[in-house]
């Protein structure tokens, strides 16, 4: 059972009391979004989408004309934007404020379901979305609406700048369009792209079990014609979304037999209906599953959120706390493959190790200078350990199923970072009775796993031993 | 690195794979075959890694961009100064383009179309396992594939169990601890980390006493060689180069284009060296996912573009040519106005060399691999058959 606290969280670390019911614990998590335990500065999505601006502005509209005859000089300039734009220090401060929620927080849980959700609404590796907007994003499209319904995420993920951006909706145009009608005339040829519309019912919604066609999907795009971001001369493609009704393609459309008329409010009235199909719970669902329990979901798993979601008309809440009910009621029966950013922060929580850098250090950083190696020590780590949250390769996310994972390199990574980390940890916490108790109060079968780890006789390889059994592996 | 893939081979999860199976080719056939794919990340510019000789169009358009002392290949076609190593290969019938040719993507997202070379799909996202990876597939080639990086590329999805090799920065534990740790997995039945545990262990034998080893392609494509040369070795690796989105300085011969392009060229080089002999017996094949436009823009770059070229390598080619059915460069024989087109499906090439490298009959990989796609078999006229 005690692989439950891993399971739905990070483990229990030394300052941690047992719950006396673990269940209760995990549920009251859930109900509400609470500050961030990050004490340093956060910026908003609007903030750093500025940043971004300033960027390409500079990139594209200076530095090309100006350097073109000039490579070291185009790399030199270009290396200086990139750190006034503070290009290598944002998305360290953004995995700061993330990490910080499931080793600092009162809410663990609740991180750990927000690390579901960001990967869920993936944006994966685009530009340099990575290093300015996609942990804003994450924060304030997806984490403050885990206590709404999945259709309000649903709503506002589909419409957040960093999405559109990512899936080209702003290349979506109606190619009945005013827009496409005055490209025709310029002699410029403008239509449809899908990307968005796909991957809102494939991976957002109702998942291909629902059964769409290409001609839904096309349709889909079409009622997504004209949704882009508010082009200016100075912000390019960094403006606010909103709907453009001359990028809109005009007359009605169909989508999974249901037709909508033209216009702005279409986009809405067609996630309303996508949230409420019966594929779209029962894939939820099942992602959840495979997230907390199994690579292979079964029916009965997935039965009580689905359950749950019907009857709160996909309120998160609930759904979260029926689909942790689901993981401890199986806690006995499946070990789950934690992917290498849960399985580093298991590991942080429960041997005590100082992963995150302090908001004084973090809050050091001045624009235009490089960041200290310890500042991105973060964004490091991760990218050495196969996961860096905001560099998925594709829109589907990073992988929840363990074939994925399996690779000799990526477990060699888990294999000398957690030699590091041992060495982050302080002192006190060095020692045997650490060790013993953090095991006691984090395993089923404490005296097992003290015996073969302890067949090391060096501390720093006992703790390499430990997370690297099967045990912590897979919770 | 030493990768023993027979002793990965025993591990109990790949059992049931041999249960139902002839030992696939290799003890039918005394030959050991290899497939490497180098892919070249941002489109590269095959009209400058290999310009054509002589096109008034070409030359007017990319004033700026012309190469000087490029080498000539044939009377149609030269090649990049820069690129020696290949050159070598070419002069030993070693080397050989396909050019105007491209992936079926006539868009001009990296994003779409990196995912499209890697799928070989018509639609970004909708295929979620590589080309690569289902020939594999088909050719029974579990646990052959070795990627040239830490995550697995998407090419090589499709077949399980691939090694991969992208060096820490970091020291092993002792080899005792991994060797504990393997027969933990073991006692657990943990099959598959057992599995990996028995390559880590071997792997860090290996290693010079924990000092790091360099993730440059041409210190990994040296290894990639020597595991490659092994009999028991994988049979099919994947290196990746980045770098070819050239929007502004992309310059002539020492400009940012040519820096990706001597970065693939030290791979051939090392490739080569690792292998030694067995260079005959392998195929390398360059993929990306568009050229570039042939108007350079107002940085002294180019745009996104469509047709490109591949470079290929290896002693089953069938010999040093140019293999292009050339569209011109005419404003109306480009495509949409601005590109090099495509007159053969890149597909082709590729279905081609894994019908040759992993002796599979053409049309079923066409058919299994590629959806029955409308591919050419240019095998008789690329490759050694």
């Amino acid at each position: 059972m005690k692989n439950f606290y891993r399971k739905v969280a990070f483990g229990l670390g030394p300052e941690d009391e047992v719950p006396s019911d673990p269940l209760e614990w995990a549920k009251s998590q859930l109900n509400e979004i609470p500050e961030f335990s990050w004490k340093g500065k956060i910026l908003t999505e609007k903030e750093l989408r500025n940043y971004y601006r300033d960027y390409v502005y500079g990139d594209r509209k200076v530095l090309r004309k100006k350097f073109k005859n000039d490579k070291e000089g185009y790399k030199r300039e270009k290396n200086k934007l990139r750190h006034l734009t503070g290009q290598k220090f944002w998305w360290n401060l953004e995995l700061c404020i993330r990490h910080s929620e499931a080793l600092k927080s009162e809410t663990p849980v609740l991180a750990k379901l927000w690390y579901f959700w960001g990967n869920h609404f993936a944006i994966s590796e685009k530009d340099f979305l990575a290093q300015y907007t996609t942990g804003a994003y994450q924060r304030e499209i997806i984490r403050a609406n885990m206590n709404q319904t999945f259709e309000k995420m649903v709503q506002e993920a589909t419409v957040a700048w960093t999405m559109i951006h990512h899936l080209d909706n702003n290349d979506n145009v109606g190619p009945k369009s005013q827009e496409a009608q005055w490209a025709k005339e310029k002699g410029r040829k403008v239509g449809v792209n899908e990307n968005h519309a796909r991957e809102l019912l494939e991976l957002h919604t109702v998942s291909p079990e629902c059964g769409y066609t290409q001609e839904d999907v096309i349709q889909m795009a079409y009622v997504m014609s004209g949704w882009r971001p508010n082009w200016g001369k100075k912000r390019l493609e960094t403006g606010d979304v909103h709907f453009n009704g001359e990028y809109h393609q005009p007359g009605t459309k169909r989508i999974l037999g249901k037709k909508y008329k033209s216009g702005r409010k279409s986009l809405s009235a067609v996630i309303t209906d996508l949230v409420n199909h019966p594929s779209c719970r029962e894939f939820i669902a099942m992602k959840l599953c495979r997230y907390f329990i199994t690579d292979n979901p079964t029916k009965e798993m997935m039965e009580p959120i689905i359950k749950a979601w019907e009857k709160s008309d996909g309120f998160l809440p609930d759904v979260h706390k029926a689909a942790v009910e689901v993981a401890f009621n199986y806690s006995e029966k499946y070990n789950k493959f934690q992917n290498p950013e849960n399985w580093l922060l298991i590991m942080s929580k429960m041997s005590d190790v100082e992963l995150v850098p302090t908001p004084k250090l973090m809050d050091l950083y001045t624009l235009g200078l490089k960041p200290t190696h310890e500042q991105r020590s973060l964004e490091y780590l991760l990218r050495e350990l196969g996961h860096h949250p905001y560099l998925a390769k594709q829109p589907n996310g990073w992988s929840d199923v363990s074939d994925d994972w399996m690779s000799p390199e990526l477990l060699i990574r888990r294999l000398v970072y957690a030699k590091e980390a041992y060495y982050k940890k302080n002192r006190k916490s060095q020692t045997n009775e650490f060790y013993e108790e953090m095991v006691e109060k984090n395993y089923d079968n404490p005296s097992e796993i003290l015996k073969t780890i302890n067949q090391q006789g060096d501390l720093s390889n006992r703790h390499v031993m430990l997370f690297n059994l099967p045990e912590t592996l897979k919770s | 690195m030493k990768i023993s893939r027979r002793n990965f081979l025993k591990g109990s999860a790949t059992t049931l794979f041999l249960a139902g199976f002839n030992f696939p080719v290799l003890a039918n056939t005394t030959k050991k075959k290899n497939l490497v794919i180098i892919m070249l990340r941002g489109g590269m510019d095959g009209l400058c890694a290999v310009p054509i000789i002589g096109d008034k169009n070409f030359e007017k358009r990319r004033k700026d961009l012309i190469l000087d002392e490029t080498i000539k290949l044939n009377s149609d076609f030269a090649l990049h100064p820069k690129l020696k190593n290949f050159y070598n290969l070419w002069q030993n019938n070693l080397g050989a383009i396909v050019h105007a040719t491209n992936i079926p993507y006539t868009k001009r997202s990296h994003f779409d179309g990196q995912n499209l070379m890697e799928t070989g799909g018509h639609i970004p996202y909708a295929i979620k396992t590589g080309w690569l990876g289902r020939g594999m597939k088909l050719g029974e080639l579990k646990g052959d594939g070795l990627a040239l990086s830490l995550p697995m590329p998407l090419l090589l999805r499709g077949i399980p169990s691939n090694d991969n090799f992208y060096p820490s920065k970091k020291r092993l534990p002792r080899t005792e601890l991994l060797q504990l740790l393997k027969s933990v997995y073991a006692d657990k039945s943990e099959h598959d980390l057992a599995n990996m545990m028995e390559i880590i262990a071997n792997r860090s034998m290996m290693s010079s006493g924990g000092t790091s080893m360099s993730r440059k392609n041409s210190s990994l494509a040296y290894k990639a060689g020597l595991e490659l040369k092994k009999i028991n070795g994988p049979r099919v690796a994947v290196f990746e180069v980045d770098g070819f989105d050239t929007h502004a300085a992309q310059g002539g011969i020492n400009g940012s284009h040519s820096d990706s392009l001597i970065e693939m060229d030290s791979i051939f080089k090392s490739l080569e060296k690792g292998l030694g002999n067995e260079i005959e017996n392998t195929l390398v094949l360059t993929l990306t996912e568009f050229g570039r436009t042939i108007e350079q823009n107002g940085g002294r770059g180019t745009e996104h573009g469509y047709g490109s070229a591949i470079f290929m390598a290896g002693g089953l080619l069938k010999k040093s040519q140019v293999y292009t059915d050339w569209p011109g460069l005419k404003r109306k024989e480009l495509f949409e106005g601005r590109d090099l087109n495509s007159t053969i499906d890149a597909r082709s090439v590729y279905a081609s060399a894994m019908s040759t490298v992993f002796d599979i009959d053409f049309k079923r990989i066409q058919k299994e691999v590629f959806w029955g796609d409308k591919l050419q078999d240019l095998s008789d006229k690329l490759f050694k058959i």
